[in-house]
């Protein structure tokens, strides 16, 4: 999403350099200077024990690529997130069993954000992994699938005993397995309350853990713009100059008229927050995409949220955001501002995917239907009226994003060595 | 995080040294590294935790209410963007401060999502009936 307002000339133009000149201003820098520097660390998350942990890293890694670990054997969480794509499919909305409702968001740096998913339904990694485990129109899988996987499979009890200390639960003979079908869950949260905790439910969780600590080492490299925000920082400006100029001019328009960066702020160039920007949320006749509002009852109504017994952090102290949270009618129809990082990798774009090309994406800001917008909406959001060149300006900006290395995460057989 | 706890203690000793356990509007006097909002009949003094505040990042206020009317009853927070006219994602949770800090209190719950200019409103209630006390933060 880029956040934009009307031409506000009162925005200090004068402060910059004039485009041309091969220095930056103040103001420039400082624009610059906040979305960086590049790559920010990656703190462990205090709710899961084996962040961080190379064999839990291992273990997520294989079980990202395995198939077993869907219902049916025939799909895994690289169907819909494709490495080679930026992790998303390319496609409008996913396609699990059957046509989804939302994009499938890309997973470069998303261990950076507090909310996961466009609804932001999820306050961990490790939570927003167990959505499509379960969801029977993704991996359908159920609490006792996913353990019997990782009890069966030798590789899998030695990783994750060395990762979480002991080997995966046994099964309790009175333990109830979370259904699966059509008629059972639509989602985790659902999922979770529909049965008893369990000790399948706990190793499903480790494996949920164990994702997630994987998706938490998928950081993409320096782009051209963390090129030219080093240069700065280092007062290279002869290293500065070879940063493209029609770049340079879509950012002062990104951080200036346009007032991309205040919600696109940061490092991540994302507040992590909610907006609504005038994307349609109605998916069918009488059915309407909720956005933020549905995400925060989901969240609220998790089990497997911070808050609950699921999350290892005793204090719950990583779980204030959650503790805090304000409903609103607001809410309704936002969807979170994702990173840009990347963008030029995963299109389509927004929540449903309904804008094909940054070109799309730029032309919704410039042309903005302020009659869709919600009444309680951002009162900034205003159409940008930008030219051509100016369109082509932001987009080639943007394209300074895209990182110039990325780590392999390509599916590799996996080996353990039990430690002592 | 202990810095976090140091500076907040240290801000209620301030205070306290002030005369502000009594909450007198009289002795309501300025606290060093506190904030300082003052309406007609009440002065609010605060000073977030952790400081300085940041676009994303949870905080939480320690504030001490000085009142015309006696002690402060009762203390809402909130916080909004006037130009963008939206509040926050978040909602504040106020509990009285220490047994012995009158009119202290401590705000946990806030966040700031976007840079800008941005409103804390305190509705401090006392026995004369409730004032509004409004001060501008703007972050980067």
């Amino acid at each position: 999403m880029l956040c934009v307002i009307p031409c506000l000339a009162a925005w200090p133009a004068l402060l910059y350099a004039q485009a041309g000149t091969p220095d930056y201003a103040p103001a420039e820098k400082r624009a610059i200077a906040r979305h960086g520097p590049w790559p920010q660390p990656m703190l462990p998350d205090a709710s899961n024990r084996v962040s961080g942990n190379a064999d839990a890293i291992a273990l997520g890694r294989a079980l990202f690529f395995d198939a077993r670990l869907s219902s049916k054997g025939d799909m895994v969480c690289a169907t819909c997130h494709q490495p080679g794509r930026a992790f998303t499919d390319g496609r409008d909305r996913a396609h699990g069993r059957e046509r989804l409702n939302r994009n499938t968001p890309g997973l470069w740096n998303t261990g950076l954000g507090h909310w996961f998913g466009w609804d932001g339904g999820s306050d961990s990694l490790w939570s927003f992994a167990l959505r499509p485990i379960l969801n029977p129109l993704e991996l359908g899988a159920t609490a006792s699938h996913v353990a019997q996987l990782l009890r069966a499979d030798a590789t899998y009890v030695c990783l994750h005993r060395n990762a979480f200390g002991t080997a995966p639960r046994a099964v309790p003979a009175a333990t109830r397995a979370v259904p699966a079908g059509p008629r059972a869950v639509k989602d985790a949260s659902r999922a979770a309350t529909a049965a008893p905790s369990s000790a399948d439910e706990r190793v499903l969780v480790d494996a949920a853990k164990a994702l997630a600590a994987f998706v938490e080492t998928l950081q993409s490299g320096k782009s051209a713009f963390d090129d030219l925000h080093d240069a700065l920082a280092r007062g290279d400006m002869a290293a500065a100059a070879r940063y493209p100029e029609n770049a340079r001019r879509g950012l002062r328009l990104f951080a200036g008229r346009g007032q991309c960066a205040v919600c696109h702020f940061g490092p991540n160039f994302s507040n992590g927050e909610f907006h609504e920007i005038g994307i349609p949320h109605l998916l069918a006749p009488g059915r309407v995409d909720a956005g933020r509002q549905g995400g925060i009852r989901r969240v609220r109504a998790d089990q497997f949220n911070r808050l609950g017994g699921f999350s290892d952090d005793a204090s719950r102290a990583s779980g204030s955001r959650t503790r805090h949270l304000a409903e609103s009618h607001a809410t309704f129809g936002q969807f979170k501002t994702p990173s840009l990082r990347n963008v030029e990798l995963t299109a389509p774009y927004m929540h449903n995917g309904s804008l094909a090309t940054l070109r799309d994406v730029v032309r919704h800001y410039s042309e903005l239907p302020e009659d869709r917008l919600h009444q309680d909406g951002e009162a900034l959001l205003k159409p940008l009226r930008l030219t051509e060149s100016e369109s082509d300006d932001l987009v080639a900006f943007l394209r300074t994003l895209t990182s110039q290395s990325f780590p392999d995460v390509s599916a590799a057989p996996v080996a353990c060595r039990p430690r002592q | 995080m202990m810095t976090a706890v140091w500076r907040g203690a240290c801000l209620w000793v301030a205070l306290l040294a002030c005369g502000m356990s009594i909450a007198a509007w009289a002795q309501c006097g300025p606290a060093p590294g506190a904030l300082r909002a003052e309406g007609r009949e009440a002065v609010v003094l605060f000073q977030p935790r952790p400081g300085p505040i940041k676009v994303g990042e949870l905080f939480a206020l320690d504030v001490v209410v000085c009142s015309k009317h006696g002690e402060a009853r009762a203390l809402t927070v909130d916080a909004t963007m006037p130009e963008h006219k939206h509040g926050m994602n978040y909602k504040p949770v106020v509990k009285r401060g220490a047994a012995g800090a009158a009119g202290a209190f401590a705000v946990t719950g806030f966040m700031f999502h976007m840079p800008g200019r941005w409103q804390l409103v305190f509705d401090v209630d006392t026995s004369a009936g409730r004032e509004r006390v409004l001060h501008d933060v703007t972050i980067e």
